[in-house]
């Protein structure tokens, strides 16, 4: 999707982060093992959160598997082992994303990026009907959430909650599937809520600058305030606590650290560094 | 109800200073007053009474004289008490259970020239509850703007103000980076200082 959902590793011990590193690389392995080698490339940071969350609530992780790298055989890596589905949910979340993300770029990108994608499109079309086949409500949820926000982008100065609120949905209902008990069900659903406004302001606050250059859409074109980037520091945070507050009503046992490092360290300091790139431009 | 010492994530064999300690983390962790307006301020409280019942269990069980222990147990009592008589009773009744949409139809039901600042602190509650920070705070700024000396608008605003500034040491708008640090260039011309400084003192680096 976006890539915001990132460990700082600074903070991380080096037995979290072969942990963290051992989960990404068996995600790839998966996405190899069950759509194709290609399909390793579409591997995300936000998927492997996901994986990462998945098996630290079904505590399915079981032990670790020393491997190579197979893009780099001279490099030795270790795949975390899982009993359950943990990695073709994420996998199949991948592609599914991925497909949707695809065509959203072909209808707003200019004439060579979009050729570009055509030309990739049919391999991940083929990819999403093998894992829409698989988890019919993963595709079902992400598809919805698209048609809701090309629809709050047509509205005229949609309100910045209206516009973040798909995004947030989809990470809700995603979450919420994992619940053991209603109330389990309630937390991870405000957890994911407001994670998931928070991934999508934050795509809008990194892209602010380009959006206003090219005229597309950015809920935060709409805002008006004298001290803009104030302004979206305080939205991500207020995001990030609540999701922080229903993190911590959550029981975690497995993979603790690494949870606790991305929620407290991994994404304010994303959210930093999108926010202190200099005004007028990136880079 | 389950291993107590589980509850508080200590092992049996803890000390007592862990364990007071373990539970401290706790209660400051399912404090009512993170949870003040949020939707989940339910589950904190059950959660709170978890980690209490553990705490007294424990001490039951090691039989300190003092008896069942003094963990001054959550007196907390969730809801709003300040206005009983108000016309949005209701309202808030429905806010408390999470039944949102029934609370927003009751308020949009409400003629304009008839929203008071209560009106408008319920619903920046509503959206509060659905995760819509932003409208939530316009609402709770109105409110606030219309009654200025009602207490509970007051800490619902500042409530949001709190969270605003959550952010765990980071982004300061008056301190971007300045790409400083330390470039290669930078090593080798400070090599090449210390080197003339050493010569200049007759020793030299050999």
């Amino acid at each position: 999707m976006f890539g915001y959902l990132q460990i700082d590793k600074a903070e991380l011990k080096v037995r979290e982060f072969e942990a963290y590193k051992s989960v990404y690389c068996g995600l790839c392995r998966q996405l190899g093992k069950d759509y194709s080698v290609f399909a390793r490339f579409a591997l995300s940071y936000d998927c492997t959160f996901y994986a990462v969350t998945l098996m630290s609530l079904r505590r399915s992780c079981s032990g670790f598997d020393d491997g190579r790298c197979r893009f780099n055989p001279l490099k030795k890596c270790k795949y975390a082992r899982c009993g359950d589905d943990c990695y073709s949910r994420a996998a199949a979340l991948t592609v599914i994303t991925v497909y949707y993300k695809l065509l959203d770029d072909i209808s707003d990108s200019g004439f060579f990026k979009s050729l570009a994608v055509r030309l990739v499109k049919p391999f991940f079309s083929h990819w999403r009907k093998k894992a829409a086949g698989r988890y019919p409500e993963l595709d079902k949820t992400v598809c919805d959430i698209l048609t809701a926000q090309l629809e709050v982008e047509k509205k005229d100065k949609p309100l910045l909650d209206e516009a973040a609120h798909p995004t947030a949905c989809m990470l809700a209902e995603i979450m919420k599937a994992e619940g053991r008990s209603e109330s389990e069900s309630r937390v991870l659903y405000e957890c994911g809520y407001q994670l998931g406004r928070w991934v999508y302001l934050m795509d809008a606050a990194d892209d602010y600058e380009k959006d206003k250059k090219r005229g597309c859409f950015n809920p935060f074109l709409y805002v008006e305030t004298e001290d803009l980037r104030g302004y979206m520091n305080a939205v991500l945070s207020q995001s990030l606590a609540r999701a922080y507050d229903a993190y911590n009503l959550l029981t975690i046992y497995d993979f603790k650290g690494i949870l606790d490092n991305m929620i407290t360290y991994g994404f304010p300091l994303k959210q930093n560094s999108v926010l202190s790139v200099p005004q007028g431009g990136k880079k | 109800m389950s291993n107590p010492y589980e509850v508080l994530g200590v092992s049996p064999g803890a000390t007592d200073e862990e364990i007071k300690k373990a539970y401290r983390n706790l209660a400051k962790k399912y404090h009512p007053d993170n949870y003040t307006d949020s939707p989940l301020a339910d589950v904190a409280e059950q959660k709170m009474k978890e980690v209490n019942e553990a705490y007294d269990e424990i001490n039951r069980m090691r039989r300190k004289g003092k008896g069942t222990g003094s963990t001054g147990s959550s007196s907390y009592s969730s809801g709003y008490g300040s206005s009983a008589n108000s016309k949005y009773n209701s309202v808030r009744i429905y806010i408390q259970r999470n039944m949102i949409n029934e609370a927003e139809n009751i308020l949009n039901g409400i003629p304009e020239a008839e929203r008071d600042a209560e009106w408008h602190f319920l619903t920046g509650m509503c959206f509060f509850r659905r995760g819509w920070n932003d409208r939530a705070n316009v609402e709770f700024q109105t409110a606030v703007n219309m009654d200025p000396n009602n207490q509970e608008y007051r800490t619902a605003l500042n409530n949001m103000n709190t969270q605003y500034n959550y952010n765990y040491g980071g982004y300061r708008p008056n301190n971007s980076y300045e790409y400083g640090g330390c470039s290669p260039c930078d090593v080798c011309s400070a090599m090449i200082c210390a080197d003339c400084m050493c010569n200049c003192c007759g020793g030299g680096c050999r």
